[in-house]
């Protein structure tokens, strides 16, 4: 989950997210290595006692400004497509959720074998026992398997959510008569903590997502328990 | 027009990287149009083939570039009409 002063990405816990934190790494590294030749150039004009008027045009720096940006867009694009790609392909998931954004909580309904559905809303601060997080925390977590693909198909019964967990580098709108799937693989078990992604009405951000990754034999236990409770 | 063209080139040489780029970019665009007209996307025979893309096999690649996607190994999962 998040941290104070936290500046780059949370931990990844799924592949994808992997992906896209090594390329936010390359990407930043080469805007970073351009801001600082920017940088030195300007200093360097700005502070040098040297002056040319007679330099009209020069063709070699032309051909060299020309195609050494357009070689670096390249090995930018070429990355940024291949996670594109990878991230929509269809992974043959184990296990299917469905995640409905309601004013003010989600609920997950686990239809694959049993009809196991319940609501999850926020703890409200008053509530919260000592090392639980504020505003991040609810009453019941979506429980997953570790190193399943999941699929999870997002959709609203009122107005426009959106269903994030950053961890899991995964974020899709809840959009009302529509249903959008997203999927992702927990590489670790852990629990990873999401808010509600898009504007909703008053308690906007008080509507977060935990997806809680367990081994199997835990999943199937919680997944009978959850049953013989409803 | 050529002629012209590429006179002025000989002297102006730093503008071939951008004919380069443009060119290869108008190229790409073009053929990406080609493989949507010549894909299922497209019908261009109304009464002989309607709906090209209710036809496609289920190993069908859609995408235009696969990582890690093993199509041959897709079934199909509807009912036959």
């Amino acid at each position: 989950m998040a941290h104070p002063s936290q500046l780059g990405f949370q931990d990844a816990a799924s592949p994808v997210m992997e992906e896209l934190l090594h390329f936010h790494d390359h990407a930043l590294m080469i805007v970073l290595l351009i801001s600082t030749l920017v940088l030195y150039i300007i200093v360097a004009m700005v502070s040098t006692k040297l002056t040319n008027k007679y330099i009209l045009d020069s063709q070699e720096i032309e051909i060299v400004w020309t195609v050494l940006p357009a070689v670096i867009l390249i090995l930018i694009a070429l990355p940024s497509l291949r996670i594109l790609y990878l991230m929509d392909e269809i992974n043959d998931p184990h296990l299917t959720i469905k995640a409905m954004g309601h004013q003010w909580y989600w609920s997950y309904e686990y239809t694959d074998y049993e009809d196991l559905g319940f609501d999850s809303y926020m703890v409200p601060t008053q509530d919260l026992v000592p090392g639980q997080f504020r505003l991040l925390e609810t009453d019941h977590r979506m429980v997953v398997p570790v190193e399943s693909p999941i699929r999870v198909l997002v959709s609203a019964e009122d107005v426009l959510h959106s269903w994030a967990v950053p961890s899991l580098g995964v974020k899709m709108d809840a959009v009302p008569g529509r249903l959008n799937q997203t999927a992702f693989i927990a590489s670790r078990p852990g629990v990873f903590y999401g808010q509600c992604s898009e504007i909703c009405g008053a308690n906007h951000s008080f509507m977060p997502i935990v997806v809680e990754a367990v081994p199997l034999e835990h999943f199937e236990k919680w997944s009978t328990m959850m049953l013989e409770d409803a | 027009m050529l002629s012209t063209v590429s006179r002025q080139l000989k002297s102006h040489p730093a503008l071939v990287p951008l004919f380069i780029f443009i060119g290869g970019g108008t190229v790409m665009s073009g053929a990406y149009l080609l493989r949507l007209a010549m894909g299922p996307h497209v019908s261009w025979n109304r009464n002989g083939n309607p709906e090209p893309w209710n036809k496609t096999e289920p190993t069908h690649q859609h995408k235009f570039y696969k990582v890690n996607m093993d199509y041959s190994k897709l079934k199909k999962e509807g009912p036959d009409f």
